[in-house]
C-alpha cells in the first residue's frame, strides 16, 4: 500500500517535472524571442526562474480559476472565470476581452454560414455538412 | 465622632473637605446638637471615613456607602442641620454626595464634553438638569478607581475654588444644593452639586476650562435643538427606517434643522441628482450616513456616498447594503450614543462597511480614494455588528482591534482626526455635493466646535469623512509602531490604506458581479480571504473566525446553539 502511494507520488513528482520541463521549453523559446528583439541577452539562471515563476503562477491561477467558477455556482471553468482572473493587469484583461471577442464573432460567423449552407443545400447533402459543422467545431 | 481620620495620602477633594471638617469640628456649635444627632452623625461619619479610606477600593463599596450616604442625605435633609447653614453643613453635604459624585467625577473630567454631548442624543427628553444626571449613571461604572486619583487632583482645584465661592455665598449655598439638587445629588457629578445651584454651565465644571467653555454651551443649544429637530423629522418621516435614521442626524445635525434638507444650497442640486435614481436607498444611505458623520467635517461624506451610489444606479446594492447598515445602526446608535468609545468604533467599522458599499458602487471611482475615506470617517456611525458582520469579515481583526480599544483612545482620536479632516477639507475635490448633512458629526466635543464652521464650505465636508477614517488607521498604526513617526511616514500609510481599501471593495464588488449578483456577501469575502492566503484548505473561515473575534460577533458568524429555542440565527 504504501509502496503504491509512493510510486504515485513519484508519478505525480515524475508528472510534474516532466510538465516544468515543457514550461520551461516554452519560457526559453519565448525569451529568446524577446531577447532578440530587445537585443538583452538573458542568462540561463534568469530564463530558469522566470519558468518556475510561472509554473507556480499556473498553479495559482488554476486554483482561483477554479473557485472562481465555483463562486458563480458552476462546474466549468468558463471566460468569465479567466477574465476575472485578468482583471488586475489591464493591458491583459483588455487583450484577453479582445480576443474572447474575435471568437465569439467568429462562431457567430460560422453557425450563420452554416445555416445558409443548410438552407441551400439539399437534404442528402445536409448530414454530410452537419457533420463537417459538428467536426469543425 | 469620627474625627480623627488620618487623611488619605490621595490629595483627593475628600480628603481636603474632610481635613476642613475635622479642623471645623471644634468650632461648630453642634457638637452640643451633635448628641441628640449623634448617632445620625456617626453613621455619616463611618460611610465618610470609609469612603475616604477606601476610596480607591471597589466602586461597590462606594455604592453601597453612596447607599447609606443617600439615606443619611435624607436624614439629613430633614434634620435641622440643614438650617445650620454652616460651612460644616456645607461641607458634609458635600460630603455626603460626594462619593457618588465623586466616583463620577474621572469620567466627567476625563469626558466632560463628549459626555454630555453624547448624552444629548440619548435622552432626548431629558432636560438639562438630566443631561448630567445621565452621565454618572453611564459613565461611574467604566471609570472608578484609576481615574479618581488624576482627575482628582484636577477637580480638588475645582472644588476649592466652587467651595469658596459657596463659602462666600454662605446661606444660600448650603440651601440651594439641598433644596435643588436633591435628586441630582445621588448620580449628578460633583461639579455639579455645587455649581448647579449658583453656577450655570460656564463654571460648572472649571476642569474643563482647559477646553473652549463654548462648546459646552452649544451643545446644549444643540441638544435643544436636536430635540426640536426630532419632533420635526418625526412627523415627516413615515418609514420606520427613515425615522430612527431622521432622528439621529437630527440629533447630531446641530445647525439644521431639517433631517434630509440641503444645507448648503451649491450641495441641494447634487443631491436632487442623487435622489431621483435611489431616492429611498439614498435616503436610508443618507440617514446613515449622516448619522455617522459629524456635523461639518462629515456634511458631504454621507451624500457622497448617497450619489455615489445614486448615479451608478446600483440603488439595489445599496439598499441592500444600506438596509442592514441602517438597521444595525439606528440599532446600534441609540444604544450607543451614550457610549462615547464605542461610537468611534462602531463609527470605524461602518465607515469601512460603507466604505466597502461605495466601492462596490464604484469600481474605478475616480473619487475613488475620497469614498475610501468617507465611510471610515463615519466615526459616528454606529454601526454595529450586523451590518459589519456582512461586510467586514475581511477585517475581522481590525475591526476587532477598533472595538477592543479604549473609548479615551478613540475619543482622542477621533478629535484630532476631525482636526485633520478640516485641515484636508479643502484639498479633496468633491463629488457634488453632499447635501445636507450637517449629519451627524461625532456627538463628541468636535460637535460643539464644528457647527459654526459647518457653513464654510462644501467641498471641505466631502474630504473629512475620507481622511478622518484613514488618519484613525493611522494612528492605531502610530500606536502599534511603539516608536516615533514622521507625519509624512503616516501619511503614505494613510494613502497605501486608501488604495488598499479601493482594491478591496473593488475586487469585491467584481466577485459579487461575477456570481451575477449586485450584494456583496459572505461568501465573496471568502473568496477575497482565500485569494489573500488568509484562508487556505488547512484554515477555514471558522478558524480564524474562532481565533480573532469575540464571542459577539463569533456568535453572528458561526451559528451556535443557545439555550433558547433558536439553534441557528435567524436570517
Amino acid at each position: 500500500m504504501e509502496d503504491e502511494e509512493g510510486a504515485d507520488e513519484q508519478q505525480q513528482f515524475s508528472y510534474q517535472q516532466r510538465l516544468k520541463a515543457a514550461v520551461h521549453y516554452t519560457v526559453g523559446c519565448l525569451c529568446e524571442e524577446v531577447a532578440s528583439d530587445r537585443e538583452v541577452p538573458l542568462s540561463k539562471q534568469t530564463v530558469a526562474a522566470i519558468s518556475e515563476v510561472t509554473f507556480r503562477q499556473c498553479e495559482n491561477f488554476a486554483k482561483d480559476l477554479e473557485m472562481f467558477a465555483r463562486h458563480a455556482k458552476r462546474s466549468t471553468i468558463n471566460t468569465e472565470d479567466v477574465k476575472l482572473l485578468a482583471r488586475r493587469s489591464n493591458s491583459l484583461l483588455r487583450y484577453i476581452t479582445e480576443k474572447n471577442e474575435e471568437i465569439a464573432q467568429f462562431n457567430l460567423e460560422r453557425k450563420a454560414k452554416k445555416k445558409k449552407k443548410l438552407e441551400d443545400e439539399n437534404h442528402s447533402v445536409q448530414p454530410a455538412e452537419a457533420e463537417v459543422m459538428e467536426s469543425e467545431n | 465622632m469620627a474625627d480623627s481620620y488620618s487623611p488619605d495620602n490621595e490629595p483627593t477633594t475628600r480628603t481636603l473637605l474632610r481635613r476642613v471638617l475635622d479642623t471645623e469640628y471644634p468650632r461648630t456649635p453642634r457638637r452640643p446638637r451633635s448628641t441628640p444627632a449623634g448617632a445620625r452623625k456617626a453613621l455619616l461619619e463611618t460611610p465618610f471615613s470609609m469612603r475616604l479610606r477606601s476610596q480607591t477600593k471597589t466602586a461597590a463599596k462606594r455604592r453601597s456607602h453612596r447607599g447609606r450616604s443617600i439615606d443619611r442625605l435624607a436624614h439629613i435633609q430633614t434634620s435641622e442641620r440643614l438650617k445650620e447653614q454652616t460651612p460644616r453643613t456645607l461641607l458634609e453635604n458635600i460630603l455626603l454626595t460626594a462619593p457618588e459624585s465623586s466616583m463620577v467625577m474621572p469620567e466627567s473630567v476625563v469626558k466632560p464634553v463628549p459626555a454630555p454631548q453624547v448624552m444629548q442624543p440619548s435622552s432626548p427628553e431629558s432636560s438639562r438638569g438630566s443631561l448630567e444626571l445621565q452621565l454618572p449613571e453611564l459613565e461611574p461604572p467604566t471609570i472608578l478607581a484609576p481615574g479618581l486619583l488624576a482627575p482628582g487632583r484636577r477637580k480638588q482645584r475645582l472644588r476649592l475654588s466652587v467651595f469658596q465661592q459657596g463659602m462666600d455665598q454662605g446661606l444660600p449655598l448650603s440651601q440651594e444644593p439641598h433644596g435643588n439638587t436633591d435628586a441630582s445629588f445621588l448620580t449628578s457629578s460633583p461639579n455639579l452639586t455645587f455649581a448647579t445651584p449658583f453656577q450655570p454651565e460656564s463654571v460648572q465644571r472649571p476642569g474643563l476650562a482647559r477646553r473652549p467653555p463654548t462648546r459646552r454651551a452649544v451643545d446644549v443649544g444643540a441638544f435643544l435643538q436636536d430635540l426640536q429637530n426630532t419632533c420635526v423629522a418625526l412627523a415627516p418621516s413615515g418609514d420606520s427606517l427613515n425615522t430612527p435614521a431622521a432622528t439621529l442626524p437630527v440629533d447630531t445635525v446641530l445647525e439644521d434643522t431639517q433631517p434630509f434638507s440641503q444645507p448648503l444650497t451649491g450641495h441641494s442640486s447634487s443631491m436632487h441628482h442623487s435622489l431621483p435614481c435611489s431616492s429611498v436607498s439614498a435616503e436610508r444611505v443618507v440617514s446613515f450616513r449622516t448619522r455617522s458623520s459629524g456635523p461639518r467635517l462629515q456634511n458631504d461624506s454621507p451624500r457622497k456616498p448617497a450619489q455615489h451610489l445614486a448615479g451608478k444606479a446600483e440603488e439595489v446594492a445599496a439598499l441592500a447594503v444600506g438596509s442592514p447598515n441602517n438597521s444595525s445602526s439606528i440599532s446600534g446608535e441609540g444604544g450607543l450614543e451614550p457610549l462615547q468609545d464605542e461610537v468611534g468604533e462602531e463609527v470605524e467599522e461602518m465607515m469601512e462597511e460603507s466604505l466597502c458599499v461605495s466601492k462596490v458602487k464604484e469600481a474605478a471611482g475616480t473619487q475613488g480614494s475620497a469614498r475610501a475615506e468617507e465611510p471610515e470617517t463615519h466615526t459616528e456611525v454606529t454601526e454595529a455588528k450586523g451590518s459589519w458582520r456582512a461586510v467586514e469579515d475581511k477585517e475581522p481583526e481590525g475591526s476587532s482591534g477598533d472595538k477592543d480599544t479604549s473609548a479615551s483612545s478613540k475619543l482622542a482620536s477621533s478629535t484630532p482626526e476631525f482636526h485633520q479632516a478640516g485641515q484636508l477639507q479643502f484639498l479633496e475635490p468633491a463629488p457634488p455635493a453632499s447635501t445636507a448633512v450637517l449629519s451627524s458629526e461625532p456627538l463628541e466635543p468636535v460637535s460643539a466646535r464644528l457647527p459654526p464652521k459647518a457653513r464654510t464650505a462644501g467641498p471641505r465636508q466631502r474630504r473629512d469623512p475620507y481622511k478622518t477614517g484613514l488618519s484613525h488607521y493611522a494612528k492605531l498604526f502610530s500606536f502599534y509602531a511603539k516608536m516615533p513617526m514622521e507625519k509624512k511616514a503616516l501619511e503614505m500609510v494613510e494613502k497605501c490604506l486608501d488604495k488598499y481599501f479601493q482594491h478591496l471593495c473593488a475586487d469585491l464588488e467584481v466577485f459579487a458581479a461575477h456570481a451575477g449578483r449586485k450584494t456583496v456577501t459572505l461568501e465573496d469575502l471568502e473568496l477575497l480571504m482565500r485569494r489573500q492566503g488568509l484562508v487556505t484548505e488547512k484554515v477555514s473561515l471558522h478558524v480564524l473566525v474562532e481565533r480573532h473575534l469575540p464571542l459577539e460577533y463569533r456568535q453572528l458568524l458561526i451559528p451556535c446553539a443557545f439555550s433558547g429555542n433558536s439553534v441557528f440565527p435567524a436570517q
